[in-house]
């Protein structure tokens, strides 16, 4: 069934027109290094990469969703790759102990790589249970974007599993940790379990009007939005607050005020934007506050030109983008810096949906051809 | 660290361990390269942590491994459980965490303006540091002992004076300890050092309200006075005004806020200081006011918008205001003028009155 539906991903878009796409692109855009930087990075990363060994799954979100914005996604990674690439993801999904399932019920979802050193079972229905070995949100959420960009139509994923941990992840005051009795509960894996939810076309697992209640209680006096209450107004978790409000529909209860926060985004903006008052432009900006203004309606009000004068600053070299000019590029501001031109309509990329944070024809894909969505949501009770 | 490794599988030690190798089947995304010492480390860990054990080398494991990848959450856990089966000296641990967290935070400085052959290149800075953190909040909590806390984080902020955990950390801190006493006099500090440390301002807004003491209205006084001066000082900082008017957004009565604002304004405007946020606050007093139904400022004569400016009868005095403000829009400090049809349309949508007497829409000066 999978292999099946990776081969027929997003037939509809031939590579004729990717490569009219290609030849489209300003002078300036260095499309093709950016795919080339993308694609050797998708099969093996430096040593300097070395902390990411726990977030590798997140690492290859930005490469397929960059390779995706940048409309060469079937053209460059064939239906066998694919393939594999789909079976690795479904060997980090931790599911029910098959003994006790009760055993993994706190640990369900994806790990973000095959660290903990567990065989390589694709097609696993349980996992034995091994300590120390979890699912974590951050990295559930890439998986599961990573899967709907590769094709594969969630028919491996266990549902019913991941919005049960879920519900153990959410604390009291309405925000949630990455995994089962770690002390990082913030916004970030609010908006986790939100497009985790949006993604399963499910909220069992997300107790709604606490995290409403919790993104309230993340503004501040600036009217930004802040990791956790009483922080400082941050672009990235401005991002996370307002595209989980979007998820949820909840923008009138989660909103302290609309237009405040519209003014301090886009106070923001310098040539590029920075991520807080009195701090230097920084590629990822662009896309986490142009994300959320786009989710606010108001990215008109943004002066496209000089934002994308910084994004040329910042791209570089060896394909990338790097967080500031003169820098070495990484992974996630080359994917925030393709995202943010993708946003502004950069001639040749695909449109993204800042909200789930993959294309459009993902989002659709997503939609019409996922086992979740065609069965309808799930009723809450 | 690196330099003295010895292979665990060279070490007597551990001969009773069967290592176990990462799978990761035929085809993975994202290798990384890693370097033959962690491979070596990880192989022995994932031996031992899945088994739960819980012992002086897995410890000694969890130093090593920690020393080339600070950002395994998973490794922090399992150290946290073996530290406390153990019964360690927590205050070694302490240290353990000052070492590498001030080394890390000088790191932060230095590698990422080396360039891109600089074997320091970090590329995940923003990985680890919340896990340090958390880590440390655990240790400091089960110690009961705040006395390295406020001096640790001192240090951190004289590296990098807006670190965002460093400052969650001191919100922690001040919080459970009961601390709060100090943290005006030092953030008087910080804001002589850089009146435009955001973080400081977030940080003073929080000491204020969120305190054991609700404050005076005398107190409050005095702080708008403080910020006030600030503002003078630096009347194109954003961090100061945004203080400002969340100070007086806590007051209780609304008019007496807006009247403060309203004439602080005025008394810049009338020393010809040039300052987006000045004609920003300008905006935000019409508008509140017009909402309480006091149609004075905007009946004046020309109403300054965000983004742009609409014309109603025309003031001199106001005029100059706009023409200050488009000057902001060629420094690029605020947002733009509307620049097309679909923004010309949201504009009129979004105002209140009608712009048929509008004096102008302005054009992007950028």
């Amino acid at each position: 069934m999978t292999s099946h539906s990776a081969n027929s991903t997003h037939t509809q878009v031939s590579s004729h027109q990717d490569k009219d796409r290609a030849q489209n692109f300003a002078s300036d855009f260095s499309f093709k290094k950016h795919v080339a930087y993308f694609k050797r990075s998708l099969s093996m990363l430096p040593y300097n990469y070395t902390e990411t060994d726990t977030s590798r799954m997140t690492l290859a979100f930005f490469c397929l969703s960059g390779l995706e914005l940048l409309g060469v996604l079937d053209e460059e990674i064939s239906a066998a790759d694919k393939q594999d690439y789909v079976d690795w993801i479904y060997a980090q999904q931790i599911l029910p102990d098959t003994a006790d399932p009760s055993l993994n019920e706190l640990h369900c979802g994806f790990r973000g790589s095959s660290w903990p050193g567990r065989p390589f079972e694709p097609n696993a229905t349980h996992t034995t249970y091994q300590s120390y070995d979890s699912g974590n949100l951050a990295n559930t959420y890439s998986a599961l974007a990573n899967l709907i960009l590769l094709g594969d139509d969630l028919s491996r994923v266990n549902r019913d599993a991941i919005v049960n941990t879920m519900r153990h992840l959410q604390q009291k005051d309405g925000s949630f940790v990455p995994t089962y009795g770690s002390m990082e509960s913030d916004l970030r894996f609010v908006y986790a379990a939100c497009i985790i939810s949006y993604i399963l076309n499910d909220w069992r697992g997300v107790d709604i009007p606490k995290a409403v209640d919790y993104i309230r209680r993340t503004q501040t006096y600036e009217f930004g939005i802040a990791q956790s209450p009483g922080e400082e107004a941050h672009g990235g978790s401005t991002f996370c607050g307002i595209a989980a409000l979007a998820l949820t529909g909840k923008f009138d209860e989660g909103l302290v005020s609309r237009k405040d926060t519209i003014y301090w985004i886009l106070s923001r903006q310098l040539d590029g934007f920075q991520g807080r008052s009195n701090k230097p432009s920084d590629t990822c900006y662009s896309f986490w506050l142009g994300g959320a203004l786009e989710i606010l309606d108001s990215f008109q009000f943004v002066n496209s030109e000089c934002n994308r004068g910084f994004l040329m600053t910042t791209q570089t070299m060896y394909g990338g983008f790097a967080k500031w000019p003169d820098c070495p590029p990484d992974l996630l501001h080359s994917y925030m810096g393709i995202a943010s031109l993708s946003l502004m309509h950069e001639p040749g990329l695909r449109e993204v949906d800042p909200k789930v944070n993959i294309s459009k024809r993902a989002v659709e894909y997503l939609k019409t051809q996922t086992v979740f969505w065609r069965g309808g949501p799930v009723p809450l009770k | 660290m690196a330099d003295a490794f010895v292979p665990y599988n060279k070490r007597p030690e551990w001969q009773d361990i069967t290592p176990i190798p990462q799978d990761d089947g035929p085809n993975p995304l994202v290798l990384i390269a890693y370097s033959s010492d962690y491979t070596d480390a990880m192989n022995y860990f994932r031996a031992i942590s899945s088994k739960n054990e819980l012992s002086e080398r897995a410890l000694d494991l969890t130093t090593q491994i920690i020393g080339m990848n600070p950002a395994h959450y998973t490794i922090w856990n399992y150290r946290q459980n073996l530290l406390l089966a153990l019964n360690k000296d927590l205050h070694a641990e302490l240290e353990f965490i000052d070492e590498l967290s001030k080394e890390r935070s000088k790191n932060y400085q230095v590698w990422y303006v080396a360039s891109a052959v600089n074997p320091d290149f970090r590329a995940t800075h923003y990985i680890s540091p919340t896990i340090t953190r958390h880590h440390r909040q655990v240790v400091v909590e089960r110690l009961n002992d705040s006395s390295r806390e406020l001096p640790f984080i001192a240090y951190i902020l004289e590296e990098d004076s807006k670190n965002y955990h460093a400052w969650s950390y001191r919100q922690w801190v001040i919080t459970r300890f009961d601390l709060w006493s100090g943290e005006l006099p030092y953030l008087d500090e910080l804001l002589i050092i850089d009146v435009r440390n955001n973080s400081a301002w977030n940080h003073r807004y929080f000491v204020v309200f969120e305190g054991p003491t609700k404050p005076t209205q005398e107190f409050l006084e005095k702080e708008i006075e403080f910020t006030k001066g600030k503002i003078r000082l630096a009347p194109n900082n954003q961090s100061s005004w945004n203080y400002l008017k969340g100070i007086l957004a806590r007051s209780p009565n609304p008019t007496t806020a807006d009247d403060i604002l309203a004439s602080f304004c005025a008394e810049l405007r009338d020393s010809e200081i040039v300052s987006s946020h000045l004609l920003a606050s300008l905006v935000d007093v019409s508008e509140a006011r017009a909402k309480r139904g006091d149609k004075t400022s905007l009946n004046q004569g020309v109403k300054v918008g965000r983004g742009g400016m609409i014309g109603y009868t025309g003031s001199p005095r106001l005029l100059y205001d706009a023409w200050l403000f488009m000057r902001c829009f060629e420094t690029c400090l605020i947002f733009m003028p509307p620049v097309n049809t679909r923004l010309a349309t949201t504009w009129q949508r979004s105002t209140t009155r009608s712009v048929k007497n509008t004096g102008c829409i302005a054009s992007r000066t950028c």
